[in-house]
C-alpha cells in the first residue's frame, strides 16, 4: 500500500513534458478513464459450480471501508463471472493443481490479447477474479471458517469497531526474482521446478509437496503459453501495418515474445517485455490488482541489459520510450474497479515500488545511467500514479543525484517519490536478521540489495515476504484500555445499524482507574496492555493466515520467490525463504502524547484527578475545554526534540516492538516483525477511537505513522526529524555527539545506526515553496537531506506547502502552530498573522505557482 | 570555567535559512542599540522579559487576570490588556494558562544548555557550510556571554555567525568578530543624519566599526566573510542616492572583504507583533515593494561601485506588482 500524504485535497500544477506522440498518447487515452473503449476491468470466471466461490475476502480485511460491501462483492462477482470449459479430471487433481491449471486456462484461452496503438509492450488484461477451484466440500467449510457466526469475518469487524485496527493475510506486497526470471529464464525456472519434483521421494510425490510442484509446473508455462498468444497477435498487426516504422516494432515485438519470457533476455527490450509478463500475471495469480507488488532496484538488474542495447545502437531515447510504455501499462492495474470508483475509476495509490540507486557492497554508491533514465521517466510522465519511485539516498549519494532530486521535488507541488534512507534503513534489516534469527540470509555482506515494498516497507528481494500492512494495529488502543482497567471507553458502535455494543472487559486485567497513585502503575497498566493488544491482532492474523494457506494457493507467484520450490511449498504457506508478517503501528504520536498527557496532566502538574480525566474523555472533551487545552498545548509532545519527551517515544517503541518480536504464526511458522506505515487508517480510525488524553477528540485524526502528531513539530523540520531518528532508537552510544572523531566501539544494528523497526516508518513533511526557490536555497534543502541520513528515519515524503494547506491553517489554526512563514532575517507563524496578512500571502502562493 | 553564564534570548530558529551560509540554528537575544522605525522584531528591543497576550490562541479561562499579584491584567469583552508599567514578567499567569495565551518573550538560557541545544542539529550544518547565527537584537549587547558561547560552538566544530547592526564598541565588536566564520553586518541608511532620524542614533559607530571589521578581516584573517545587509524600506532606506552612498562606502572601504550585499525587501508580517506589544506601527498598511522596485534597487546597488556579483536581493513583493 502506498501513503497516502494527507487527506485533504492537494493541487498539481506539474504538467508531463517532452512526450513524442506515441506516449503523449497513450497516457492521454489512460486518464480517459472510463471514456477508453478498452479497459483491464476485473472479468470473472467460474467452474460453474453451485458452491463455486471468484472473489476471497481475505484479502481485503485490511481495508475497513469494504467490510459492509463483502457479501456484495462475492455475490456480485459469482454473477458475472463466465464458465471455464474444465478438463476432464479437473476435480481429481488437488487444490493448488486445479487453481494453476484454471488461471493458466482463463488467461490463456479466455482473456483476449490487445495491443494499444503504439504500445511497445505486450500484455494488456490482467486484472481477473477466478474461481476459488474449491470442491464442495471445501467450499462449506470455508465458508464456516470465514463467514460462520464466530467466523472470521466477525472477529475481523469486531477488531475495527473496537478500535484496535485491522488485521487479515493480504496479497501483494513482495519483490519477486525478477532479475533471476530475467536470467535463466521461465525454462530455467521449470528445469528447476522438474528437478525438485524428482528428487521428491514417492511418497512425498503423492502428498502435498508433489501436488504443489505440479501446480507450478503448470504455472511456469504460463507465461511463455500467454506470450506466444501475443506474439502472434504482433505478426497480425504486423501484417496489416501500413506505416513502416511501426510494422518493424511490430514485428520486433513479435520475435521477443517467441523468446522472452521463456528463454533469458537478451536486450533491454526483450527484458522489459519480459519483465512486464512476469510482473502482471502475479497480479492474475493473486486476483489482486497490484498493491505492493514491487520491483526491487530495477536500475540495478536492468542495467546489463540497458548497457548492452545502448552500445548496441538503441537510441537512449527509445530505451526511456520502452520505459514510458512500460509505466502505462503499471496505471491499468487501478482499472479493477474502474465503473465502481469515483475519479473515472482511477482513486487511491497502489504502490507498485521501484528502487532507485543506495548503496552497493563494500559502501559503493549504485547511481548509474539508467538511474536517471528511470528518473527522467517519472519526471516527464508525472504527474502518474504508477509505478511508485522510492528513491534511496546514504552518505555517499553523489551530488548529481541529489540535484535532480531536489530539482524534481521543487518543480512538482511535493516530491513525486519517497526517499529511502539506507543507513537506518539497512541498521533495521540487520537487526530483523538477529531477532528471528536469520543471518545467514541478511547479514553484512548483502543488506544493501534491501529494497522498498509498497512504498517504504523494507524487505529482502526475490525470497522475501514479510506481510507488511496484513496487520494495522492501534497502539492507541492500549492506552484506552490501561484507563479503565481493560475496558472499552465508550461503546463500540457498528457503522452500518448504529447499534452499540456492551462495554465488557476486552483487555487486560489491570488496575482499576481510582487506583493509580503515580506514574510508574500506569506505564505497568500501560505495558500490560500493549501486550494484551499485540497478542489479540496475532490471534486474531492467525485465523486468515490459516484460511489463506489452506485454500488459497498461489503458485505462479510461489515461483518467482526463493525458498517455496527447494521447500515444495506454497507462498501462502511460509514457502519463501524469508517469511515473516508485519505488525504496522498506527497512531504512535498518539500513544506517546497520551502517555505524556497522563503523567503531565495528572501525576505531575496535578491538573485532574485520573477519575477526572477518564470522564472528560468519555464526555469527549465536552466541558472540559480547561483541562483539554492543558492537555494539548502545556503537556509535553514527542517531535519537538525534547529529549524527555522523546525518551517517552523511545519506550513505547521499545516496548510494542519486544512483543512483536515475541510472536509468530501457528499454521505457517511467519515470524511478526514491527512497523509503522499506517496507510490512510490514521484518518478513518479517528472516528472510531475515543477522544485521548493528548486533547483530541473523537472524530479528529490521529497521528501519521511515526510523524508528531498534527501541530506538535513547532520547532521545525530538523527537530522533527531528529525525534523521529531517536524514536527508532538513534546512533548507538559509543559515537556520541560530543566527539564526531573518536567514534570507539561500535553497538548499533548497522554501524552506530539503531533501528526498532525492520520495516521502516513512514514520515511525511511538509516545506514552504519559499525553501526551494532558488538554487542557493535548494542547496540549503540538500543539506538537510544529508543530515537527516544522519539523524532522521527510514523513509521521508516531502510535500511542498500549497495553497489548499494555507487555507486549511486558517480554519485549523490549532493543527498548524508549527507553520512558519519565512522572509530574510525574521520568520512569523502563519497562524499567529492576522487574517488579512494571510490571505495575502495566499494570494502570493497561487501567484508564484500560476 | 567561570562563574554560571546566562543570556537573555528571544527565539531559537532551528532550520533557519536566511541568516547566513547553508542551515543554521539562529539565536535571537533581547536588547537592541537601535530604534528603527520598521523593526521586524520589536520584541527585541527592550533587554527584559516582556509579557505578551495572544489573542488567537486565548480560549476564556480568565486564570490570568485573576491569578496576577500585581492587578496588571484586564480583560474586558474577551480581550486582555496588560499594563507593562505594572507587569513585573514573573510569569504567574503563564503558568496558569493552559492554552499559552499568555508569553513571556524572553527566556534566560545558560551556556552549556544553549550550546547543547544549537549543537542538536550539527548534522544539516555540516554539509552545507552552515552553524549557527547570533542575532537580536543586538546580540553585542551581551558580548561576553555570545564570546563564550561562540568559542564553545567552535570548540564543537560548528558553523559561527554573528549578526550585528554595528552599535557597539569596538572592543566587543572584534570580540566577536574573531569568534566568527561569517558577520552578517546592517548598513541601513548612510547619511548620519538621516540614520539617526530614522534608527534614533547617528551611524558614524556603525561606519567606523565596519572600517574596523574590514582591517581586522586583512590582517587576522578573521571573520572568514563579511556579508553587509540593507534593509529596503519604503520612504526610508530605498533611496538611490543611499543605496549609491552604501555601495561607494563599501567599494572604497571593504572592497575586496565584503562578498555578499544583501538588499531584504521591506516586509509587513510585523504588524500583529506590534499588536501583541501594545505598539503603534508607523508601516501599517505600507505597501510592499514591487518587483520592479525590488529590481530597480538592486541595479542601483550593483552600478554603485562595488562588485556586481555581491549584490543580492531578496524578500517578497508585492502580488500583482509587475506589469
Amino acid at each position: 500500500m502506498a501513503t497516502q500524504s494527507a487527506p485533504r485535497p492537494r493541487r498539481n500544477f506539474k504538467e508531463p513534458y517532452g512526450l513524442s506522440p506515441r506516449i503523449g498518447w497513450l497516457r492521454d487515452h489512460y486518464f480517459q478513464g472510463l471514456g477508453r473503449a478498452w479497459n483491464n476491468q476485473f472479468t470473472c470466471w467460474t467452474t460453474g459450480t453451485p458452491w463455486d466461490v471468484v472473489y476471497d475476502e481475505l484479502a481485503y480485511y485490511i481495508v475497513p471501508e469494504t467490510y459492509a460491501f463483502l457479501q456484495t462483492f462475492r455475490s456480485s462477482a459469482l454473477q458475472a463471472a463466465r464458465p471455464i470449459p474444465l478438463d476432464a479430471d479437473f476435480w481429481k487433481w488437488s487444490l493448488p493443481e486445479r487453481r494453476a491449471w484454471l488461471i493458466r486456462k482463463v488467461m490463456v484461452d479466455c482473456v483476449p490479447q490487445e495491443l494499444l496503438p503504439g504500445d511497445l509492450v505486450a500484455g494488456a488484461r490482467f486484472n481477473i477474479l477466478v474461481s476459488r477451484a474449491w470442491t464442495k466440500r471445501e467450499s462449506a467449510r470455508r465458508d464456516r471458517i470465514v463467514g460462520g457466526a464466530r467466523g472470521i469475518r466477525k472477529a475481523v469487524k469486531w477488531f475495527h469497531e473496537h478500535g484496535y485496527g485491522n488485521s487479515g493475510a493480504t496479497s501483494g506486497h513482495l519483490i519477486p526474482g525478477h532479475a533471476r526470471a530475467l536470467g535463466i529464464g521461465w525454462q530455467g525456472i521449470h528445469e528447476q521446478i522438474e528437478r525438485a519434483y524428482e528428487a521428491l521421494p514417492a511418497s512425498d510425490k503423492r502428498g502435498s509437496k508433489g501436488a504443489q510442484l505440479r501446480a507450478m509446473k503448470t504455472a511456469a508455462t504460463m507465461p511463455r503459453e500467454l506470450a506466444a498468444r501475443y506474439a502472434t497477435l504482433c505478426r497480425g498487426l504486423a501484417s496489416e501495418e501500413a506505416d513502416p516504422q511501426r510494422k518493424a516494432e511490430l514485428t520486433q515485438m513479435a520475435a521477443n515474445l517467441e523468446r522472452v519470457p521463456w528463454l533469458p533476455a537478451r536486450n533491454f527490450w526483450e527484458a522489459l517485455q519480459a519483465m512486464w509478463i512476469n510482473h502482471m500475471l502475479i497480479m492474475s495469480d493473486e486476483n489482486y490488482p497490484g498493491p505492493g507488488v514491487s520491483f526491487g532496484r530495477m536500475d540495478q538488474y536492468l542495467l546489463p541489459y540497458w548497457e548492452r542495447s545502448l552500445a548496441e545502437g538503441m537510441d537512449r531515447e527509445f530505451g526511456k520510450e520502452i520505459i514510458k510504455c512500460f509505466w502505462v501499462h503499471a496505471n491499468t492495474a487501478y482499472d479493477a474497479m474502474i465503473s465502481m470508483g469515483g475519479n473515472q475509476g482511477i482513486t487511491a495509490g497502489f504502490g507498485q515500488l521501484i528502487s532507485l540507486a543506495g548503496l552497493g557492497p563494500d559502501g559503493r554508491d549504485m547511481t548509474n545511467d539508467l538511474t536517471y533514465a528511470i528518473l527522467e521517466v517519472v519526471d516527464e510522465m508525472s504527474p502518474i500514479l504508477e509505478p511508485k519511485p522510492n528513491v534511496r539516498l546514504h552518505r555517499g549519494t553523489p551530488e548529481a543525484l541529489l540535484d535532480k532530486v531536489v530539482e524534481m521535488i521543487a518543480s512538482s507541488q511535493g516530491a513525486p517519490f519517497l526517499l529511502n534512507f539506507d543507513e537506518r534503513s539497512m541498521a533495521g534489516m540487520l537487526r530483523e536478521a538477529k531477532m528471528a534469527g536469520c543471518e545467514h540470509l541478511i547479514n553484512e555482506s548483502n543488506v544493501h540489495e534491501y529494497a522498498s515494498v509498497g512504498c517504504l516497507e523494507n524487505t529482502m528481494v526475490g525470497n522475501d515476504r514479510s506481510g507488511t500492512v496484513d496487520n494495522n494495529l492501534n497502539l492507541l488502543k492500549a492506552v484506552e484500555l490501561a484507563l479503565t482497567g481493560g475496558c472499552d471507553l465508550v461503546p463500540a458502535i457498528d457503522p452500518v445499524t448504529g447499534v452499540k455494543a456492551p462495554i465488557r472487559r476486552d483487555g487486560a486485567r489491570t488496575a482499576q482507574t481510582a487506583d493509580f497513585t503515580e506514574w510508574k502503575e500506569f506505564w505497568a497498566a500501560y505495558s500490560e496492555q500493549t501486550r494484551a493488544i499485540v497478542a489479540r491482532c496475532v490471534d486474531l492474523y492467525e485465523r486468515s493466515e490459516a484460511a489463506r494457506a489452506e485454500f488459497s494457493p498461489t503458485p505462479y507467484l510461489s515461483c518467482l520467490v526463493g525458498g517455496c520450490i527447494e521447500r515444495g511449498l506454497d507462498i501462502t504457506r511460509g514457502g519463501a525463504e524469508l517469511s515473516f508478517t508485519t505488525i504496522e503501528a498506527v497512531t504512535f504520536a498518539t500513544t506517546v502524547d497520551s502517555l505524556l498527557a497522563v503523567k503531565y496532566l495528572v501525576f505531575d502538574a496535578k491538573k485532574a484527578t485520573m477519575v477526572e480525566l477518564v470522564q472528560a474523555l468519555r464526555d469527549n472533551w465536552e466541558g472540559h475545554e480547561t483541562l483539554q487545552a492543558w492537555a494539548k498545548f502545556r503537556a509535553p509532545k514527542y517531535g519537538r526534540d525534547d529529549d524527555s519527551a522523546d525518551a517517552m517515544a523511545r519506550d513505547v517503541m521499545t516496548l510494542w516492538t519486544e512483543e512483536t518480536w515475541r510472536h509468530r504464526t501457528r499454521s505457517t511458522g511467519r515470524q511478526f516483525r514491527p512497523g509503522m506505515l499506517s496507510w490512510n487508517y490514521w484518518v478513518g480510525d479517528g472516528y472510531v477511537l475515543a477522544a485521548s488524553a493528548d486533547g483530541r477528540p473523537k472524530g479528529r485524526f490521529l497521528s501519521n505513522a511515526i510523524c508528531p502528531s498534527n501541530g506538535a513539530d513547532i520547532n521545525g523540520p530538523t527537530a522533527n526529524s531528529n525525534s523521529v531518528g531517536k524514536a527508532l532508537g538513534g546512533r548507538a552510544p559509543a559515537a556520541g555527539v560530543s566527539n564526531a572523531g573518536g567514534r570507539g566501539a561500535v553497538s548499533g544494528d548497522w554501524q552506530d545506526f539503531v533501528n526498532m523497526l525492520p520495516n521502516g516508518a513512514s514520515h511525511t513533511m511538509t516545506f514552504s515553496p519559499a525553501l526551494l526557490r532558488d538554487a542557493e536555497h535548494r542547496e540549503k534543502f540538500k543539506a538537510f537531506l544529508r543530515g537527516y541520513c544522519e539523524n532522521g528515519g527510514t523513509a521521508l515524503q516531502v510535500n511542498v506547502l500549497d495553497v489548499e494547506t494555507l487555507k486549511d491553517a486558517q480554519k485549523h489554526p490549532e493543527e498548524y502552530r508549527h507553520l512558519l512563514v519565512r522572509v530574510t532575517g525574521y520568520n512569523a507563524y502563519f497562524t499567529s498573522i492576522g487574517r488579512e496578512l494571510q490571505d495575502e500571502i495566499i494570494a502570493r502562493e497561487m501567484h508564484q505557482q500560476l | 570555567m567561570g562563574p554560571t553564564r546566562t543570556a537573555t534570548v528571544l527565539n531559537i530558529q532551528r532550520m533557519s535559512t536566511e541568516d547566513g551560509p547553508g542551515l543554521r540554528t539562529t539565536v535571537f537575544l533581547k536588547g537592541c542599540s537601535l530604534q528603527c522605525s520598521w523593526c521586524h522584531n520589536p520584541e527585541a528591543m527592550c533587554m527584559g522579559p516582556q509579557l505578551v497576550w495572544h489573542s488567537s490562541r486565548c480560549i476564556g479561562t480568565r486564570a490570568c487576570d485573576i491569578v496576577c499579584p500585581e492587578n496588571a491584567i484586564t480583560r474586558r469583552d474577551s480581550v486582555v490588556t496588560i499594563d507593562l508599567v505594572r507587569c513585573t514578567s514573573c510569569a504567574k499567569c503563564v503558568e496558569q494558562c493552559p492554552s499559552t495565551a499568555m508569553e513571556i518573550l524572553g527566556t534566560v538560557w545558560e551556556l552549556d544548555a544553549l550550546v547543547a541545544e544549537v549543537a542538536k542539529d550539527r548534522n544539516y550544518f555540516e554539509r552545507s557550510g552552515g552553524g549557527v547565527t547570533v542575532s537580536g537584537g543586538e546580540p553585542g549587547l551581551q558580548a561576553s556571554f555570545v564570546a563564550d558561547f561562540l568559542d564553545r560552538c567552535r570548540a564543537l566544530g560548528l558553523g559561527t555567525a554573528v549578526d550585528t547592526a554595528g552599535l557597539i564598541s569596538r572592543g566587543a565588536l572584534l570580540d566577536l568578530a574573531r569568534r566568527s566564520d561569517v558577520v552578517l553586518y546592517d548598513l541601513k541608511e548612510i547619511d548620519s543624519a538621516r540614520h539617526a532620524c530614522v534608527t534614533g542614533q547617528p551611524n558614524e559607530r556603525i561606519l567606523g566599526n565596519a572600517i574596523a571589521l574590514g582591517e581586522l578581516m586583512r590582517s587576522e584573517g578573521w571573520p572568514r566573510a563579511l556579508w553587509i545587509r540593507t534593509p529596503l524600506i519604503p520612504g526610508a532606506t530605498v533611496t538611490d542616492d543611499n543605496l549609491r552612498g552604501i555601495g561607494a562606502f563599501i567599494a572604497e572601504h571593504l572592497a575586496g572583504v565584503v562578498t555578499r550585499w544583501e538588499l531584504c525587501a521591506f516586509n509587513n508580517l510585523a504588524v500583529d507583533k506590534y499588536g501583541r506589544l501594545g505598539l503603534e506601527w508607523p508601516f501599517q498598511g505600507v505597501p510592499l515593494l514591487t518587483e520592479q522596485e525590488l529590481r530597480g534597487a538592486e541595479n542601483v546597488a550593483r552600478s554603485s561601485g562595488v562588485d556586481p556579483g555581491i549584490v543580492v536581493a531578496t524578500g517578497r513583493t508585492r502580488v500583482g506588482g509587475e506589469s
